[in-house]
């Protein structure tokens, strides 16, 4: 089981936190959530985390400012962006800083997986 | 003894004879007898009184018989004939010889020709009565003094009239000395004195004398020294001529000539007579200086003058001359360089006299420093551009009327292109009035008539309405004044506000779009909100329903974590039905304003705000607006987003049409049962009967990214206003929705609404009326 992708989830939203991991494990991957990005940052696991589920829209350190605080420490883990703002250009925005790909909230079991495996790819 | 003493006799050279005592001639020498060419018989005893010329015989014979009577020596002139018939004049003598006893024995005597000193005598005769006639008849007083007596000896008639004193009175120096002017007496006499001591031989003098009466006698005196053998000073002559006339005129021309230099210098304008090709200059220093040259440096040509003139107004001095060629008069104005760099203004106005080649020849005029006219003028003309130039930039035109009496008026000519009238004719209020818009005026003749009745200031606006049918608004702002002669005379300020007026409306129309789109934008931000909220919980809903899928579909199942994934689902189920809670509590306090509009208003600023968009989808969009639509009552905003919505919703289902016009048509007009109908069709997908009965139900969208939420909030709002909204597909293509509203009842529309006030020509007299 060590051998597992760690799945990193941070999102302010508890039933996000509740329920990505759980399917994040039902895919066969390792799966930590955080509730916010300082959380994440403090933790252990930004150094063994494979790819990072990022909600954007978050009060205070938001998705974005994660993503440029990691690439300030060098730490290249790829982002599958969440958020429930259906906005294009975010998204656009979002991918041309980096992140693999970005999704809308609600999104299906499937979008994840090929984001996912997308990133996962990258490494 | 007698024998010797006619020998004696005879040998004279000159003539003579011998008389016995009583008288009688005996004895003629030859010398007389040849004189006479008588012979001596007959010359002797009487006979030689034929000789003696008859004026003088009776004197002669007179002196003779005294001589005769007395014994003593006698001596005669007279003429004595020649043997030719010429009289000579002759001195006679007639000496007598005595004996011892004293008696006279015998007469002898001699005759000397005098003639020539009787000739001389004769002529110094006349020439003492030709002196004495010029000394006395002359026209010029004269005086003559002798040195040794001291005093003059001799005045004549002028002298004693040019002075007024008598001729005993001038024959003395102390009349001269009490006649002359005072203050000169010293000096003349001190001139006087070396003349008579011999230092000089003329003198000429200027004398002032105050004569009896008080009055002044000028004299210009020429004294002349005469004299003696032995060049001792003897007489002296001194010729008055009396100059108190020319003295006089002399002093008016000199005060003449000073007033015209005061003249001349007070206007700054210099006479000059110039002889162009005589090279002379004939410029006076004035006139130099007004060219700022030095005095006497002008040298008189034409080529130096054209030098002197500013290069750039030589052309118009050119011209003058042109012109003066014909009319011979000149009058120009241009400007000079002095040396110092400064420019001057002078105006030339005189004669120009032309040789026969037609070039210049004499110049007679004035010359004038007009520069500070000039720079005046100038300044003038330069604040008359700025005013022209600030009235045409602020489309402002000024006037000046004056009603009581000429009615005529000063207008500038921004005025005329704001009225557009003809310049040539006077300006008069029945002029302007032919441009005045016909409702306005009522308003323009009472202003007029109250100005003319009243003379106080006014204010008012109006239209006018140009021969092209275009209006123009202007604002007129005059003041009263009072001319010189204590006229009534206003003076105005005519502003074109037809600029401001659209723009006012356009920012009428303007404030009342973006009132409209703040509102569409914060429903847009709403609707932003209201799916963030809702699509939290569906994101789990999903994640949890698809994590226990997984697992129930894993083998084994595992049945405990998909229960834990279905309790949560259910649980943000929940979570998405308080979101619609709170959001049908947030709709159901949305307070409505109600006002009563125009449907026509409200969907042209609709049109306004969506016509880019329309443009960008390539829409044609055709309003239909009623002319007689009654007004409503409602929420203009909450309409007008009805309205927005389904123009956009036309574009939307237009958007893939490519073989066909993307026409749309927005329809109000008067509906059944006094209601009012907006329609709008599109020529898009149309509609599928079995999707018309989802159209209006909350999140039922055919389009790809529509959120279904339009048409269900388009319905409500109609609702709210008492209407129905409908849809229908098209005889053709395409779809029409519409809806229905009452319209506002009678006594609501009596009501005028402020806020439905648009610039519209009738509120605008009624403004101003």
């Amino acid at each position: 089981m060590v051998d597992r992708p760690l799945i990193s989830v941070v999102d302010d939203d508890e039933s996000v936190r509740e329920s990505l991991p759980d399917l994040l494990k039902e895919f066969g991957f390792s799966a930590q959530a955080f509730s916010s990005a300082e959380e994440f940052l403090a933790s252990d696991y930004v150094g063994k985390t494979s790819c990072l589920i990022l909600d954007v829209a978050m009060p205070g350190f938001t998705g974005p400012d994660l993503q440029r605080e990691l690439r300030v420490r060098q730490q290249k883990i790829p982002i599958v962006f969440i958020t429930a703002h259906r906005d294009a250009n975010t998204r656009h925005r979002l991918i041309e800083n980096g992140a693999v790909d970005c999704l809308f909230k609600p999104f299906s079991d499937c979008d994840l997986l090929t984001a996912l495996n997308t990133a996962l790819r990258v490494i | 003894m007698e024998s010797e003493l006619r020998y004696v006799v005879d040998a004279l050279p000159e003539m003579g004879w011998t008389a016995l005592p009583d008288g009688h001639i005996d004895f003629l020498n030859r010398r007389w007898l040849e004189y006479t060419g008588l012979r001596l018989e007959y010359a002797s005893g009487q006979g030689w009184q034929r000789a003696i010329h008859p004026e003088d015989l009776p004197q002669l014979l007179q002196v003779w018989q005294s001589a005769i009577e007395s014994g003593e020596p006698r001596e005669a002139e007279a003429r004595l004939r020649r043997h030719d018939g010429k009289f000579r004049w002759f001195l006679l003598r007639a000496s007598p010889i005595t004996d011892a006893s004293g008696s006279v024995v015998r007469w002898w005597g001699m005759n000397w020709d005098i003639e020539d000193r009787k000739r001389a005598e004769r002529l110094l005769g006349e020439s003492e009565q030709l002196f004495k006639a010029l000394f006395d008849e002359a026209g010029t007083g004269i005086t003559l003094v002798d040195l040794c007596r001291g005093e003059p000896i001799r005045n004549n008639r002028a002298l004693q009239m040019m002075l007024g004193c008598s001729e005993e009175e001038l024959s003395h120096f102390a009349t001269f000395d009490q006649l002359t002017y005072e203050p000169n007496r010293e000096s003349d006499a001190e001139l006087f004195r070396q003349l008579c001591v011999g230092t000089r031989d003329n003198l000429r003098m200027e004398k002032h004398f105050i004569v009896k009466d008080g009055s002044s006698v000028w004299a210009n005196v020429i004294f002349t020294l005469v004299r003696d053998a032995e060049k001792r000073p003897r007489y002296v002559i001194a010729i008055h001529q009396d100059i108190t006339d020319r003295k006089h005129a002399l002093e008016k021309l000199q005060a003449q000539t000073e007033l015209l230099d005061l003249a001349q210098k007070a206007a700054r304008a210099m006479a000059f007579d110039w002889h162009i090709q005589e090279k002379i200059n004939t410029w006076s220093p004035e006139q130099e200086e007004l060219y700022g040259l030095a005095p006497g440096t002008f040298d008189g040509t034409y080529e130096s003058w054209k030098k002197l003139v500013y290069p750039n107004d030589w052309p118009a001095v050119v011209n003058s001359l042109k012109h003066a060629q014909q009319t011979g008069d000149i009058s120009v104005e241009f400007r000079v360089v002095w040396p110092d760099g400064s420019v001057h203004w002078l105006a030339a106005n005189g004669q120009m006299f032309f040789d026969d080649e037609g070039k210049p020849l004499r110049m007679v005029g004035f010359t004038a420093d007009v520069t500070s006219r000039k720079l005046v003028e100038e300044e003038l003309r330069r604040k008359a551009a700025l005013l022209a130039q600030a009235q045409h930039v602020t489309s402002t035109g000024s006037f000046s009327w004056r009603p009581t009496t000429t009615n005529e008026i000063t207008w500038s000519a921004e005025l005329h292109r704001i009225f557009d009238l003809d310049r040539s004719t006077p300006i008069t209020p029945e002029r302007i009035r032919t441009r005045v818009h016909p409702d306005d005026l009522k308003l323009f003749d009472r202003t007029i008539e109250q100005a003319r009745s009243t003379g106080n200031d006014f204010e008012c606006e109006y239209r006018l309405l140009m021969p092209d049918d275009s209006i123009k608004y202007v604002h007129v702002v005059a003041q009263a004044t009072r001319d010189q002669d204590g006229q009534l005379e206003f003076v105005a300020a005519v502003q074109d506000v037809t600029e401001r007026r659209l723009s006012e409306a356009a920012l009428d129309k303007a404030r009342s779009e973006l009132t409209h789109v703040s509102r569409v934008m914060s429903l847009g931000a709403l609707t932003a909100s209201i799916a963030h909220e809702v699509n939290q919980p569906l994101s789990g809903i999903i994640t949890n329903a698809s994590t226990g899928m997984r697992m129930l579909d894993a083998d084994p199942p595992n049945v405990d974590g998909a229960r834990e994934t279905t309790r949560r689902t259910i649980r943000d189920a929940h979570r998405a039905a308080d979101v619609i809670t709170r959001l049908r509590a947030l709709f159901g306090k949305k307070e409505t304003t109600t006002e009563l509009l125009d449907l026509n208003e409200a969907t042209r600023e609709v049109i306004a705000l969506s016509t880019n968009e329309l443009q960008r989808s390539g829409v044609i969009l055709r309003p239909e607006l009623s002319d007689s639509l009654p007004l409503v009552t409602g929420d203009r905003v909450q309409l007008q987003q009805v309205i927005l919505n389904l123009v956009r919703n036309a574009a939307d289902a237009m958007s893939h049409v490519t073989e066909r016009p993307r026409r749309l048509v927005i329809r109000t007009e008067r509906a059944e049962a006094d209601a009012v109908r907006l329609s709008v069709r599109d020529v898009g997908v149309g509609l599928d009967p079995e999707t018309l009965d989802k159209l209006f139900q909350p999140f039922f969208t055919t389009k790809e990214n529509g959120m279904g939420m339009g048409l269900s909030v388009s319905r409500s709002i109609i609702e709210r206003h008492n209407g129905s909204l409908r849809a229908a597909a098209n005889d053709g293509p395409g779809a029409t929705f519409s809806f229905s509203i009452p319209q506002a009842s009678e006594d609501v529309t009596k009501t005028p609404n402020p806020n439905a006030g648009n610039l519209t020509d009738k509120s605008y007299a009624e403004r101003n009326a």
